[in-house]
């Protein structure tokens, strides 16, 4: 009964039939009350967005994987100090962090949300060192600013890595025959398991995807559960069908891109958009980075499936380990290997665990911690049968032809190094580019980009992360790459917000209205689409509704830094500096490097007037972003301020390197120059700045005075006159009638305006 | 607020005299209202009417003075600030005795050293009425104040008491930019002034 009651769950979780699921996973409870199916209950509600419920039913358990599971709830209900003491025990401090490169994954964010960097970077490391294919680990470590080069986590030691997790799974005994469906079964949920990790990351931020990941974690989970009921009974193993089922249950909704089966990772990527941080980021970027890779897979995926989970069924019902822990990662393992087929082995691997652990596609993190759990689970399983296992292991590491299964179909061992490493190849390529973009290297990181193949550069992400690079410096072709990545993957949030900006800038508030309009439809709980509306409002000058939106995205995502900014933003065109400055501060503590937020409160104290911290967060936000000229213009300003006229003169000149177009620093000089007396090379400066932008009243204006101290009075008189003409607003309308009046009268020291 | 001042409105101006009285406040796009930044008090006041009402953006409510003449009310600044136009609505037809007839705007630092530089008087006013508060010279486009206090001298019909529906004051918009001379007008500057 207990067998048939899991396998029915599994396949309500595979079909997104949440309240069927949890409904008998409640039954199952009740009747066979056991912390396996405690963990399958817990994975029933967060596998439907019920993160409270499912803390609830773990909270106290003690096996590897429900540790796990209540992180992930806690981490969910942003309980972050249970999180942690859940995976890392006080009392405990050796013991080893459940589901392996998962747990380190969702610990590394911990630490990140509780300001401890270094160990958080500690954590992502493990990470990726225990599962390559984590990119989301790699990402949190660019955004943490402490990222090494992408070579060293993607490369040959990374592919070998992968392939002796794939042999560790082969050595499993053969205990079955052939077991029909797992095909099907297994080939989409290897395929889903390559997308898997990545994907219910990128499920969290974008609601397109569909649940299908949500389905397999869950269902791998089911289908460790019969396993282990059915360890006395092989032949229930052997049964094709209701194995089947559950394998076959476990891959579709795994195989995020194989099939659609929205529904499910649609509420839930709804419902987690809100909360999906620097996750979506991830998420989105994996989607994409997988979405061709899935593909492929997904044509091979129908092979032998019924090899592997029989294969898997064996290692099952060999290991009569009671461990709980290792049965249940056991049989997401099974069937997440099942599932990987087509993909390189490695990404078979990566799935499979996955699979494992988390229904909640929420968590990136439980993917990748689901991930290690089956791993572990698997190695668990083969480490813990009978020397036979190890037999059979050694043999299949012998055989030169050895055929591991890998998502669902048997790959050579060969083959799974040169699947692994292609896949590394790409992820070293996109890595790096990430890793550069981050630094703000933006010509460098845009060249790595070019480097991908055609395929893979134009689909959404990369084109997002292109369009993001050239809005340091290029608004215009910032435009087109976000256009572009809109046209080839119009669901996609991740990015879209910075597109907002880009269209503020350019003052297009038609695109930008037509953008926000659509970004809301295809998500009202997404930050991004209510950052857009706001910007539209700010274009308009209406600051008030403009901040209740940027106020709406930080309820839906506190973590989402740009939120934050825009909120300070808009409080300062308000003149409410108090709060500008808090929400500056917010924004700051969910991601330090977040360069504009630095810029917001340099700004701020620029207008109050406390140049020397106004400096200070010039300097910070210059540290981060050093080829920003905009920064290095404002640096200058606040040093001048601080009568440091010198240095001010040295920092506008780099600002006017930085960027050729930028006319502001050059504006900035000759006013330094003024004050400095040096009126000529003022005026130099004015000349060149009056052919590049002829209808800028603030350069006539200033030429004016200038020609006013150097007692040339006509000319000063032409130019206050030009300026005059070009319609100024009324203060420097005034201002400069003013000065007209005045330009007989001997210099005053300044005037004041 | 945007469009140019009062050039639609049924206003007419004849020797410091106003009337009529736009039904829709509209205002330069350059200048902004600074009200929130001051501390509003009024001479005297009927319970129920009070210095709130002023301010609430209802033109349903309004404030009535509860005393002699003249009635005042004290606008007042933590800092010195650019003023260029106070804006009231008062209205004839609902008010009729209670309507204000001369008006004096004063400025200066505080009660002790106000001087008057506006001076006006109603006719029959319907609406929001718009007192600029530029002199002649471009240099005094500007009042530049901590203090601004609206006097109601005498009303019409020989009412002792005023009602004032709402009142306005509005100053130019700072520069975006801080430490700036003149605000940046073109596309080139403006683009590359921010960071967002």
């Amino acid at each position: 009964m207990e067998a048939i009651l899991v396998d029915s769950v599994q396949n309500s979780l595979r079909h997104f039939l949440h309240s069927n699921a949890i409904f008998l996973s409640h039954r199952l409870c009740a009747q066979f009350p056991s912390e396996t199916n405690l963990q399958l209950l817990a994975g029933c509600y967060l596998q439907s967005n019920q993160a409270h419920s499912a803390y609830h039913i773990l909270k106290g358990t003690q096996m590897a994987q429900s540790r796990y599971l209540f992180a992930i709830s806690c981490f969910q209900m942003n309980l972050l100090n249970e999180a942690e003491a859940t995976l890392c025990p006080a009392n405990e401090p050796s013991a080893e962090v459940p589901n392996g490169s998962a747990g380190h994954y969702l610990l590394g964010l911990i630490y990140r949300y509780t300001d401890r960097k270094k160990n958080a970077v500690h954590h992502f490391k493990m990470a990726l060192s225990m599962d390559p294919l984590m990119w989301a680990a790699y990402e949190e470590l660019c955004i943490l600013g402490s990222a090494e080069e992408a070579v060293a986590f993607f490369g040959e030691a990374a592919a070998l890595c992968i392939q002796k997790q794939y042999l560790n799974f082969s050595t499993s005994p053969k205990l079955h025959s052939s077991t029909e469906d797992c095909n099907l079964v297994d080939t989409r949920h290897c395929v889903s398991e390559d997308a898997s990790p990545r994907q219910s990351k990128l499920m969290q931020g974008l609601k397109d995807i569909s649940g299908n990941h949500h389905g397999a974690p869950v269902l791998g989970g089911t289908s460790g559960q019969p396993i282990n009921s059915g360890l006395s009974n092989i032949s229930f193993y052997n049964t094709p069908a209701p194995t089947m089922t559950q394998l076959s249950g476990v891959a579709p909704p795994l195989c995020r891109n194989v099939q659609p089966n929205g529904s499910n990772m649609s509420t839930q990527s709804a419902e987690n958009s809100p909360r999906s941080t620097v996750n979506s980021t991830i998420q989105a970027r994996r989607k994409f980075v997988d979405e061709g890779k899935l593909r492929k897979i997904s044509g091979r995926l129908f092979s032998d499936s019924p090899r592997r989970s029989s294969r898997l069924s064996g290692d099952a019902s060999v290991n009569a380990n009671p461990n709980t822990t290792a049965v249940s990662g056991n049989g997401t393992n099974y069937s997440s290997k099942h599932l990987g087929g087509s993909k390189p082995s490695s990404r078979a691997f990566r799935s499979v665990t996955v699979r494992k652990g988390q229904p909640w596609a929420n968590e990136n993190i439980d993917e990748g911690n689901h991930n290690d759990i089956l791993d572990d689970s698997l190695l668990n399983i083969t480490s813990t049968t009978s020397t036979s296992s190890s037999t059979m292991e050694a043999k299949s590491y012998e055989q030169e032809a050895a055929n591991i299964p890998v998502g669902g179909q048997v790959l050579s061992s060969s083959k799974v190094i040169t699947g692994a490493s292609e896949i590394l190849t790409l992820l070293r390529v996109l890595g790096e580019a990430f890793r550069l973009a981050c630094l703000y290297r933006c010509q460098d990181a845009l060249e790595t980009y070019q480097k991908l193949p055609h395929k893979h550069y134009n689909t959404g992400w990369v084109l997002s992360q292109v369009g993001k690079m050239y809005y340091e410096f290029d608004y215009l072709e910032a435009d087109r790459a976000f256009g572009l990545a809109r046209q080839m993957t119009p669901y996609n949030l991740e990015g879209m917000d910075v597109y907002s900006t880009v269209l503020y800038h350019l003052k297009e508030d038609m695109k930008l209205s037509y953008l926000a309009q659509e970004l809301i439809q295809t998500d009202r709980l997404a930050p991004q689409s209510w950052c857009a509306m706001g910007n539209c409002y700010s274009l308009q000058k209406d600051h008030e509704t403009a901040l209740k939106n940027f106020q709406r995205a930080v309820q839906l995502n506190p973590r989402f830094a740009y939120a934050h900014t825009l909120c300070g933003h808009e409080y300062v065109a308000l003149e409410d500096f108090e709060n500008g400055i808090k929400c500056y501060q917010s924004a700051l503590r969910v991601d330090e490097r977040h360069y504009n937020a630095w810029y917001g409160l340099g700004m701020v104290y620029l207008r109050q007037e406390k140049f020397e911290f106004s400096e200070h967060h010039f300097q910070m936000a210059f540290q981060i972003n050093p080829q920003s000229s905009v920064i290095l213009s404002y640096l200058g300003t606040a040093l001048h301020a601080l009568k440091r006229s010198e240095e001010a003169l040295v920092v506008m000149e780099k600002a006017i390197l930085a960027d050729k177009k930028n006319p502001v620093p050059m504006y900035q000089k000759a006013n330094i120059l003024m004050s400095l007396e040096k009126f000529d090379e003022a005026l130099e400066v004015l000349e060149e700045l009056k052919e590049y932008a002829p209808r800028e009243i603030s350069v006539y204006a200033l030429m004016g005075r200038i020609y006013k101290r150097r007692n040339m009075h006509e000319r000063a008189m032409l130019h206050y006159g030009i300026a005059l003409d070009l319609k100024p607003s009324a203060t420097d309308a005034a201002a400069i009638k003013a000065a007209i009046e005045k330009l007989h009268v001997p210099d005053e020291m300044d005037d004041n305006l | 607020m945007s469009l140019e001042m009062a050039a639609e409105s049924s206003e007419g101006e004849e020797e410091g005299k106003l009337s009529g009285g736009n039904q829709v406040l509209i205002v330069d796009e350059d200048l902004r209202e600074l009200g929130k930044k001051a501390a509003w008090s009024v001479s005297s006041c009927k319970t129920g009417n009070g210095v709130s009402s002023l301010r609430d953006d209802n033109l349903e409510t309004y404030w009535q003075s509860d005393g002699a003449q003249p009635h005042f009310v004290n606008i007042q600044f933590q800092k010195k600030v650019r003023l260029q136009l106070v804006v009231l609505y008062v209205d004839f037809k609902l008010d009729e005795s209670y309507t204000p007839s001369k008006i004096s705007i004063r400025a200066g630092d505080g009660f002790h050293n106000l001087k008057e530089i506006k001076a006006v008087e109603l006719v029959k006013p319907t609406g929001w009425l718009y007192l600029s508060l530029s002199g002649l010279d471009p240099r005094e486009t500007f009042v530049n104040t901590f203090m601004l206090q609206i006097a109601v001298l005498s009303n019409h019909l020989n009412g002792r008491d005023t009602h004032v529906r709402q009142i306005k004051v509005y100053g130019p918009r700072p520069n975006p930019i801080p430490q700036q001379p003149f605000q940046f007008t073109s596309t080139e500057f403006i683009t590359y002034s921010t960071i967002r």
